[in-house]
């Protein structure tokens, strides 16, 4: 840490003096995610990318580095971080039966998701393993398959626990026929991140491993609810998602929005955490002019970051769904351009 | 004579490279005393000349600021028991 030291000397050679310390944060991570989970290497060749967001079912066999992705373990060596979302969300594996595997020699038996989650009307809810059924120990070889893995990986990731919490349960969810309010699925997602993290903290880790939970970040009071202290202090990061999907939103409007209510929110231990931007991304429909909306979040970044409360370290641009570059090649030498400025040299 | 005071305080704990920095010193000393002299000078015949002053500080201080990490900070301005530097993260 460097420190400055300020002396005052008199006529007599009498001296005083005094310091202080300060700390030179490290760059922003500009970061990005490909669609699909397909290979980014090619898109990130030439540009100032560290960072990555990758997403694996529980419910897969193939979590680190996934299935026929040996670019992921080429890019992790090469320094690239990773974020590694890990959900209970089911996908990933050919049905949504139990499971019977072995790993290093103990065969454990999984049996089939008993949740719902993002029951929005009209559509097919997804299972998911339930917060029940890993509280009661259940999905504990889910766990152990997923550490011998990432034991192998050879460099730490943040294992990002769910994709986005506030998403899964904004409907309600159940659980062995039994339905649950948003809230109480908050509450019972507390419980089961909890248990995971204390799962995988109490065996041998890659030195350098962090953790987090997964929110979007649309709704206060479940950001509140999902980030007590008790968690966060057993967690790395916080995380949210950031997307413009209308023309009137502004970069630093969009990034400030969860971190303000962070700031009111939350306890001294969860805004002592960074900040991953795990996903964010400009909606072509509404804004069509997306490069000139993404030059304006280096400046967004910068302010945020010199203003009081937890800092952004990492944002990964969400090349899929709604933040589809669109054109492909004007949006990524904008997001090229924005990460070759200040906050992420 | 007494001994000199400072004090230094940044305005932030944590800096983004490329951010401007900026460091107050408060400092003081019992001793130091601004005045003024005034010189009138007379010859024989008691004519003087017109008043002289000049300004003058007994035990005056001297601040100098140090970088561990070899960062140039310069001085912005000084009042005499409060100055301003800045930097560059």
């Amino acid at each position: 840490m460097p420190r400055v030291t300020v002396t005052v000397r008199d006529s007599g050679g009498r001296t005083a003096t005094a310091n202080a310390d300060y700390t030179i944060a490290q760059p922003v991570l500009g970061g990005y995610y490909l669609s699909g989970g397909a290979d980014p290497t090619a898109d990130m060749a030439g540009g100032n990318f560290r960072s990555l967001t990758q997403y694996r079912s529980f419910a897969d066999g193939y979590i680190f580095p996934g299935y026929q992705r040996p670019w992921l373990t080429t890019l992790g060596k090469s320094g690239i971080k990773i974020n590694m979302v890990l959900e209970l969300k089911h996908y990933g594996a050919p049905n949504a039966g139990p499971q019977t595997f072995t790993v290093d020699g103990t065969s454990y038996t999984v049996p089939a998701p008993a949740m719902t989650i993002q029951q929005r009307p009209g559509t097919t809810w997804p299972k998911a393993y339930g917060y029940g059924q890993v509280l009661a120990g259940q999905c504990d070889g889910l766990f152990a398959r997923a550490l011998s893995q990432y034991r192998t990986l050879g460099f730490p990731v943040n294992i990002q626990l769910a994709s986005e919490l506030d998403t899964d349960h904004e409907f309600g969810t159940s659980e062995a026929g039994k339905a649950y309010t948003w809230a109480e699925s908050d509450a019972r997602a507390v419980q089961a991140v909890t248990y995971m993290v204390n799962w995988f903290r109490g065996r041998a880790l890659p030195a350098g491993t962090t953790f987090s939970v997964g929110l979007g970040g649309f709704d206060r009071a479940c950001f509140q609810r999902t980030h007590p202290e008790s968690l966060m202090a057993r967690l790395d990061h916080l995380q949210w998602n950031v997307y413009a999907t209308n023309p009137g939103h502004t970069a630093l409007d969009r990034f400030r929005r969860t971190k303000d209510w962070a700031v009111a929110d939350l306890g001294p231990v969860a805004l002592s955490r960074p900040v991953i931007i795990a996903e964010w991304g400009v909606r072509v429909a509404e804004i069509p002019n997306q490069a000139a909306w993404i030059a304006t979040v280096p400046a967004a970044i910068a302010r945020l970051n010199a203003e009081r409360g937890p800092r952004i370290v990492r944002t990964n641009y969400f090349n899929s769904g709604w933040g589809t570059l669109s054109p492909k090649a004007t949006g990524l030498s904008a997001l090229k351009a924005a990460y070759a400025t200040r906050p992420y040299v | 004579m007494a001994a000199p005071t400072a004090s230094a305080s940044l305005n932030a704990s944590i800096y983004s490279p490329g951010d401007q920095m900026s460091l107050t010193v408060t400092y003081g000393d019992a001793d130091t005393r601004p005045l003024t002299l005034t010189i009138v000078v007379t010859d024989a015949q008691g004519n003087s000349s017109a008043p002289v002053r000049v300004a003058a500080v007994i035990d005056p201080l001297t601040v100098t600021v140090t970088d561990d990490s070899g960062r140039t900070w310069t001085r912005l301005s000084d009042n005499g028991t409060v100055a301003v530097y800045r930097a560059v993260a």
